[in-house]
């Protein structure tokens, strides 16, 4: 999902920029925040960021004969909201920026836009409607962590078309060219992220069901229900 | 005891059909580099703004990596980084917890 350096104009990449600040500022209060109420949060954060680190390093093959890489956002974004994620990815791709020329920093502000904050959100999103229903709780990880990732490149494909319109059909018919590229190679890889952090999620419920329920994640009784059939 | 270990069965199952299409696309499929999609999206920007992919220079000179193996070292040391995290939190919640059983059935 990068935009790669240079390939952004830079009236764009000034209006990403300043999107993407604000969250990213917000984030770290937040994180601040958290820190200081629950230090047991701290190794979850850990966990969840560690994936985050994982899965975007691993480009995997897809349907459209091209590679591209889960973000793993989704986990971090249900437990502690999309602005810290926006923080922890903001590494991730400033790290990438900076020694893999995989974006670039004047990019940067457009590709923590996508993958660490529309995506994040949407997940979110997903996770808050349906923690409170009767939906089983893996099967909102799943939903919430999948389209987390999808959304991260229909952004990335909307920001290109925004900066890059078709002479004919303007930028609707060249978000459908970029979603072509992008978001079609990501549904195989979006459903396979989703499964896995789902199973990652039921470990994390075996082992320290406690803080989820503190950190009010999901509720006690829909925890006990998941550790009963799990 | 299948329902207990329903995830991972899914998870498995997931993964090999992942690894199947794969190896159908990439032995049926012509014309599948399997080359980054940034850099599909970059031929099309190309395409859409008719200037030549080279034509595109950073606006903020930066590092490349002189080489794939070079590259694929850092990518491998980030998620080394990503997986002695998860490693060491799933491990102290593990002995967090066995600590826990322990002095209780001792009480």
């Amino acid at each position: 999902m990068h935009i790669m350096e240079g390939f952004l104009p830079w009236q764009w990449c000034i209006v990403w920029w300043l999107i993407a600040l604000p969250c990213l500022a917000f984030g770290v209060w937040q994180l601040k925040k958290v820190m200081e109420k629950d230090r047991e949060a701290l190794p979850l954060l850990g966990v969840t960021g560690g994936f985050i680190f994982i899965l975007s390093s691993l480009k995997l093959p897809s349907v459209t004969g091209s590679c591209s890489h889960p973000t793993g956002t989704g986990l971090s974004a249900i437990c502690f909201g999309p602005w810290i994620t926006s923080v922890v990815c903001a590494i991730v791709l400033l790290f990438q920026s900076l020694f893999l020329a995989h974006g670039g920093l004047s990019v940067l502000g457009a590709n923590i836009v996508s993958m660490g904050i529309v995506g994040p959100v949407i997940g979110y999103a997903i996770y808050r409607l349906l923690k409170d229903t009767s939906v089983n709780i893996y099967l909102t990880v799943f939903l919430a962590t999948a389209l987390a990732d999808m959304f991260t490149y229909v952004t990335t494909s909307l920001e290109l078309a925004l900066a890059y319109p078709a002479e004919v059909g303007g930028v609707a018919s060249s978000f459908i060219l970029f979603m072509g590229i992008f978001a079609v190679t990501q549904v195989p890889l979006a459903i396979v992220e989703g499964i896995v952090l789902a199973l990652v999620f039921k470990y994390i419920v075996a082992l320290k069901p406690d803080i989820l329920i503190r950190m009010k994640i999901f509720s006690e009784s829909q925890i006990n229900a998941a550790r009963g059939e799990a | 005891m299948a329902k207990n270990y329903l995830l991972e069965i899914l998870t498995v199952v997931a993964i090999l059909a992942f690894c199947a299409v794969f190896l159908y696309t990439s032995s049926t499929m012509t014309g599948a580099e399997f080359a980054g999609s940034d850099n599909v999206g970059s031929g099309m920007i190309a395409e859409l703004s008719g200037k030549s992919v080279d034509s595109f220079t950073p606006l903020i000179p930066q590092y490349e990596p002189p080489s794939g193996e070079i590259e694929s070292c850092l990518f491998a040391l980030q998620a080394a980084f990503g997986g002695i995290l998860i490693g060491g939190v799933f491990g102290f919640w593990l002995g967090q917890k066995k600590n826990l059983t322990e002095s209780t059935t001792n009480q």
